[in-house]
């Protein structure tokens, strides 16, 4: 991390020593990560992960019917998109986003390099957004390639069936391509939330590991606390509610309201994690470094 | 380290205190509604039903041929018909000129319902056949509407269909077991309906008449019905005539061997 901060210091010297941007603090904190093998290795992950789960799922000789679509997975591309698609929102999701976002402040603490990134001429607030929108934008990438390789490796490998959808009605091939693909876009709000969440636990924990596994732990718990009955008034606040706001638009008529309350739930925990997380770090006594 | 884990256990404190308020505070009204069910699953229902048939070769049938339309319950005649649960069972009628319906008029669906407002339904495999079928090719396929799943919206049309079918009685005995006191007693299970099981039973063994004797009998309830006069001498079987004020009953006279 040094080394960069330097090299960055070293391209301009002859300029002012002034404040800079958020703009340029965001362009180094994108290329630590670019520079990170865990960063690589999610997308990487993300990349290659689903066609083996894909292989072996289609290998099945009975559907794995105890999941939405599952019953259709082994012979319907489509489905089994939808399929990995529930899977990856219990945990994977949360956890993927977590392995940058929860490590990204948190590894200032554990290089001890807060004082020598402070020192430079930049302010917290600054350091803080930065960091935050190379969280979110990785976020964003890895659901991407997530998204765009499972509906890939599914279609490609089992097929490009009509799908029968949650209200038993027949969806024709292209139409059910997009509707898979809004599916998959759907969960963005949730994993955001979930990439603020793992800001906060990354800045107060000021260890990565738990930065890392506590959004995964506390997106399980969501999951097991969401399917309880008689929680029927917490249900609309939980981060994994969002993540099944899919199902309504597979099914005829199509209701979009879950999916627009999943997003305000969201844009509520982002905000509140984020403003405890600003708070922690601008009153944080950064000197033993 | 200390830190991390008093971190992570407050997160997990946190999480589990809101949900266990929510829990004390027993909640608002759930959005997982009879209504709901019985306006999402004769819909999805009639879809696949059509989709088998095409399967079959069959053509002619659509879903609105079908007016499929349904009464669902949840966990008897004592529990409310709301909330999340393995517990509920729907009865559904429709119009397929080839498989009339039984004389109750419907065919019974349990159904598995979750928090989130999805479900899987399990057919009456009397009316819809069993997991696999034959298909107008040879081929063995699955049945899509023997078991499927559906969602409806949570926040979906809640009025009642007000869509009401009543109870079907059925004789579980196989045999008459006599009574102490040497008369003829005959167990009967009332099914899920509307309004449970009420009328009177009359029986003869041979041509001796037993007399009768009224039941009311709940929904998803069983009862003993034992009749007044004595058994003869030298009988072997009984034979039940009911006659219903609420419910359906067996069309025809049940004749039951007696036991011994």
């Amino acid at each position: 991390m040094t080394a960069t901060i330097e090299t960055f210091a070293g391209r301009r010297p002859h300029v002012q020593p002034r404040r800079v941007g958020t703009g340029a603090v965001l362009r180094w904190e994108l290329r630590k990560l670019a520079h990170q093998w865990r960063a690589k290795a999610v997308l990487l992950a993300a990349l290659v992960g689903p066609i083996p789960v894909v292989f072996v799922i289609h290998g099945q000789s009975r559907p794995p019917k105890d999941s939405l679509f599952g019953r259709f997975a082994t012979e319907n591309g489509f489905a089994l998109a939808l399929l990995i698609l529930g899977f990856a929102a219990q945990w994977a999701l949360p956890l993927l986003t977590s392995i940058v976002a929860g490590d990204i402040f948190a590894s200032e603490d554990q290089h001890g390099t807060w004082k020598t990134v402070l020192t430079r001429s930049t302010s917290r607030g600054r350091i803080f957004w930065a960091k935050t929108l190379t969280a979110a934008l990785f976020a964003v990438v890895t659901l991407a390639v997530l998204a765009a390789s499972t509906i890939a490796s599914s279609v490609l490998i089992v097929g490009r069936q009509p799908l029968t959808g949650l209200s038993g009605q027949q969806i024709a091939p292209s139409h059910a391509l997009a509707l898979v693909t809004a599916s998959w876009a759907s969960m963005l709000p949730g994993m955001l939330a979930f990439t603020c969440l793992a800001i906060l636990i990354s800045v107060w924990s000021r260890n990565p590991a738990a930065g890392i596994a506590a959004p995964a732990v506390i997106g399980m718990v969501m999951q097991l606390v969401g399917a309880l009955g008689g929680v029927e008034p917490i249900r609309p606040f939980l981060l994994s509610t969002g993540f099944e706001a899919w199902h309504g638009l597979l099914t005829a008529p199509r209701f979009t309201q879950p999916i627009l309350e999943g997003a305000v739930t969201s844009a509520g925990w982002c905000v509140v994690t984020l403003a405890i997380a600003y708070l922690t770090l601008r009153r944080r006594d950064i000197t033993g470094g | 380290m200390r830190r991390t884990l008093i971190s992570v256990f407050l997160a997990i404190v946190a999480v589990v205190a809101v949900g266990a308020a929510a829990f004390a505070l027993d909640s608002g009204p759930s959005s997982i509604t009879k209504a709901r069910i019985e306006r999402s699953l004769p819909a999805t229902f009639a879809n696949l039903y059509v989709q088998r048939a095409a399967l079959q070769g069959r053509t002619g049938l659509t879903p609105a041929s079908l007016h499929a339309k349904t009464m669902c319950d949840k966990g008897g005649a004592a529990s409310p018909d709301v909330g999340a649960g393995s517990d509920w069972n729907c009865l559904m009628s429709w119009t397929d000129p080839e498989v009339p319906m039984p004389p109750e008029g419907y065919g019974k669906f349990e159904l598995q319902v979750h928090s989130n407002g999805c479900y899987t339904a399990g057919a009456p495999s009397k009316l819809v056949g069993f997991q696999t079928i034959t298909d107008k090719k040879g081929r063995t396929v699955n049945n899509p509407a023997y078991e499927f799943d559906g969602c409806f919206d949570p926040q979906g049309d809640n009025t009642p269909t007000g869509v009401v079918f009543p109870s079907l009685l059925t004789v579980t005995s196989t045999t008459v077991q006599p009574t102490a006191d040497h008369k003829a007693a005959v167990q009967i299970s009332c099914g899920t309906g509307h309004g449970g099981c009420t009328g009177t039973v009359s029986a003869t063994a041979g041509d001796v008449p037993l007399g009768s004797t009224t039941y009311a009998v709940k929904e998803e309830q069983t009862a003993t019905l034992t009749l007044p006069t004595a058994l003869p001498a030298g009988a072997t079987d009984v034979t039940f005539t009911f006659t219903s004020k609420t419910g359906v009953v067996p069309p025809k006279p049940s004749t039951i061997p007696l036991q011994g």
